[in-house]
């Protein structure tokens, strides 16, 4: 479980989030959405612990600044960070002795399988097309299998098939009891399985609906939202 | 006004504005010429003329760095070209109905400033060069244009010899023979005076780089000549120097427009790559200085464990960047130190010692911990922070003490030092190496948000000043009392114990990313 209580960042003078509290439970898949510099990169950064903030963020009831908290947690970063120098499965490899993983090899090659990367595995990180990092970013972050798991705009550069392949991964990481959340523009790619839908705007959350609440589509209900507050703003 | 010069002078005034409106940049560029003031003033201290070593020496010192900087420049010629422009220029000025010689001179008076700012470094080495040559701060300053000229030279010669061959293998084949062909010229210049004359060969090698023949020095030769006679007031001297170095600007400038008046699609691959390493460093990720072609070799970790699997990762990293202890800017620092302990051998080991310190502080810079902090891995991964960031600095400690061995004892065994005095420099050379890690660790942690590489450079330079100060003057005295091996190793203790002060205050550096969100 993601639990954010009273969130505030501030950078200097501007505040980038605004007291936002909000819960992601076991099981559920919230996306976050908003237009550009509505603050959600801020917050995502937030709750993996890579900035600053006023505010309580858990994981699983764990500080999310504390070890227990990072054992849990999984992150996709808006862009992927490969190192250079390291093949692909080297990635893996590293990322399983980071996090002390046991009788994690299996898992590995099923991950570089799934997103067709197995014949890259020897391939190093400079030498990979953006999609490829980006797919590499997303097994690294898999493969400590997660309690809880944040993607910062994940299909961005991903083809047809990895797209395919990562939506049908938020859908069994929410039957195995994982926490998902998942900041994209792209609404389409996430209105077959989304719970919470959480919309943010200069910098704090706009609404929050839940799917099925009043049968409108993610997109409608963005657009009514975001134009709306623009309009009254 | 015309759009290049409204383009130029608008940059330029932003620029300006954009430092006023961040109060703590405006106090850092402020803390930057006082500390320049203050090395230009405080090393101008009366020097005895006797003690000073000859203007050959400096002359011979001048000539071997323009003319190594020259070739190393405009060696990018012959692979991928060199480029004055941004991605912005590409997609807004080379698609505008400008003439593209103007396009041209706009990118070379905007890479002319780039090329002053680049030898910004220069003005720090004015304290040594003032107490070993009598160098004053015109001087300095001479050195410092000539040190623009000659990097605007070799981006342009790296130009012209792109455009001379790109698409063409005939072409790319006489370009390199020409490239190679005047590397050569430049080692035969130097090399025959030195083998024809008789005497010690430092006598013979300093008369070699102040002969006439270094003239045959494409651009580093010429450019050396100027600044010699400039120093030395042989106008005669410098004038020729100037006007070669002059003809052949013009030169390349006439290649690049008659040869080629379409230029764009040479610069644009340049460009591309620059705009890449641009990005990625703006979006966090620092990049690696890599061999062309990496061989993968053996694959996997094997070892390592938590935290210390980044030390196993930096290890195979090196491997893959060929980078066996030493990197690139050590092996060049490093012979910088010895050639200069063969000229200045009588000064004594404890001064040299302290120029090796001097010099090992531009080699701490580059580490692979810190571009460790610049991805989110070290901050994510479950283990303690400090253990993790002793991990990452680990492979920068065992170059430092293998370094400080085979350094210390070379310049040991120069100077004549005896052993306990060379022991003694190994061990206060790995002190200083801990302090500048503790340094850098430090400075990560104050100004690690601050974007302008320049300033923080001279922060971090002041603040491992006020950091290593008390150890310096405690070490001066302790030697004065009871010799030179026991200054040196006082000054280790205080190092060691400031290091581990400063590393035990950051122990929590990697708990948050924070100062890396650039």
């Amino acid at each position: 479980m993601i639990t954010v209580s009273h969130v505030t960042k501030r950078y200097g003078k501007v505040t980038a989030n605004n007291d936002i509290s909000f819960t992601v439970g076991d099981g559920r898949i919230a996306v976050l959405l908003g237009p550009n510099g509505a603050g959600k990169s801020t917050i995502i950064k937030c709750i993996t612990g890579l900035l600053r903030f006023q505010g309580e963020i858990a994981i699983d009831h764990f500080g999310n600044k504390t070890l227990d908290a990072k054992r849990r947690l999984g992150y996709v970063p808006e862009m992927p960070a490969l190192y250079d120098l390291l093949t692909v499965s080297e990635h893996l490899e590293f990322i399983a002795r980071a996090y002390e993983l046991p009788d994690w090899e299996a898992g590995a090659q099923k991950l570089l399988e799934r997103f067709e990367l197995a014949d890259k595995a020897d391939k190093l990180g400079k030498e990979l097309s953006k999609g490829m990092q980006q797919k590499v970013s997303i097994c690294c972050a898999l493969l400590p299998k997660p309690r809880a798991i944040i993607f910062d705009e994940p299909m961005v550069g991903l083809d047809p098939h990895a797209i395919k392949e990562l939506k049908e991964v938020f859908q069994e990481l929410r039957a195995d009891g994982c926490s998902v959340l998942i900041s994209t523009h792209m609404l389409d790619s996430v209105e077959d399985f989304w719970d919470t839908a959480h919309i943010m705007m200069n910098g704090s959350f706009a609404a929050t609906k839940q799917n099925g609440e009043d049968g409108d589509s993610l997109e409608k209900l963005f657009f009514d939202i975001t134009e709306g507050k623009a309009v009254e703003a | 006004m015309s759009s290049l010069r409204y383009l130029f002078f608008t940059q330029l005034k932003n620029q300006v504005k954009e430092l006023l409106h961040r109060p703590s940049q405006l106090v850092s560029a402020i803390l930057v010429v006082a500390l320049l003031g203050f090395m230009l003033l405080g090393g101008s201290a009366p020097v005895n003329a006797e003690e000073l070593l000859p203007p050959s020496y400096l002359s011979a010192m001048v000539l071997a760095f323009y003319a190594l900087m020259f070739f190393m420049v405009a060696h990018n010629g012959l692979a991928s070209g060199a480029s004055f422009y941004t991605m912005a220029d590409v997609s807004l000025l080379f698609s505008s109905p400008i003439s593209n010689r103007r396009v041209l001179l706009y990118g070379l008076v905007r890479q002319m400033g780039t090329s002053v700012l680049l030898g910004f470094f220069l003005i720090f080495q004015y304290s040594w060069l003032h107490n070993l040559f009598g160098l004053s701060i015109g001087g300095l300053l001479v050195i410092l244009l000539g040190y623009a000229l000659i990097i605007f030279c070799a981006q342009l010669t790296s130009m012209a010899l792109y455009s001379l061959s790109a698409g063409d293998d005939g072409r790319k084949a006489l370009a390199k023979k020409i490239y190679w062909g005047c590397v050569a010229l430049s080692v035969l210049a130097v090399a025959a005076p030195l083998l024809l004359s008789e005497g010690s060969w430092l006598e013979r090698l300093i008369d070699a780089a102040n002969s006439p023949l270094t003239l045959l020095i494409p651009a580093g030769g010429w450019a050396a000549n100027a600044v010699g006679g400039f120093v030395g007031q042989n106008l005669p001297t410098a004038a020729g120097g100037l006007i070669l170095l002059l003809l052949f600007i013009a030169a390349l400038l006439l290649l690049i427009i008659k040869t080629d008046a379409d230029f764009y699609e040479d610069v644009l691959q340049a460009t591309e790559a620059s705009h890449s390493a641009i990005t990625a460093k703006k979006e966090g990720k620092m990049q690696d200085v890599l061999p062309k072609n990496i061989k993968v070799g053996k694959t996997g970790l094997g070892r390592g464990k938590g935290a210390d699997a980044f030390y196993y990762k930096h290890k195979l990293e090196n491997r893959r960047a060929k980078i066996f202890l030493f990197d690139g800017m050590s092996l060049i620092m490093g012979g910088c130190l010895l050639l200069m302990s063969l000229f200045i051998r009588e000064a004594g080991a404890a001064i040299l010692f302290a120029l090796a310190t001097y010099f090992q502080f531009f080699t701490m810079m580059t580490g692979r911990w810190v571009k460790e902090l610049t991805l989110p891995y070290v901050y994510m991964a479950p283990q303690p922070a400090f253990r993790k960031l002793l991990a990452i600095c680990r492979e920068q400690v065992r170059t430092i003490a293998a370094e400080a061995v085979v350094l210390m004892v070379l310049v040991g065994l120069i100077v004549g030092a005896e052993p306990w005095v060379i022991a003694a420099m190994v061990v206060a050379r790995i002190g200083y190496g801990l302090l500048y890690i503790a340094g850098n660790i430090l400075a990560e942690r104050v100004l690690g948000g601050m974007v302008n590489k320049i300033l923080l450079f001279t922060l971090y330079f002041l603040i491992l000043l006020v950091v290593a100060a008390p150890g310096i003057i405690l070490g001066i005295v302790a030697g004065i009392f009871t010799g030179t091996a026991a200054g040196l190793l006082v000054t280790f203790l205080w190092n060691l114990l400031a290091a581990a002060v400063i590393g035990f205050a950051c122990k929590d550096i990697l708990n948050c990313a924070e100062l890396n969100n650039k």
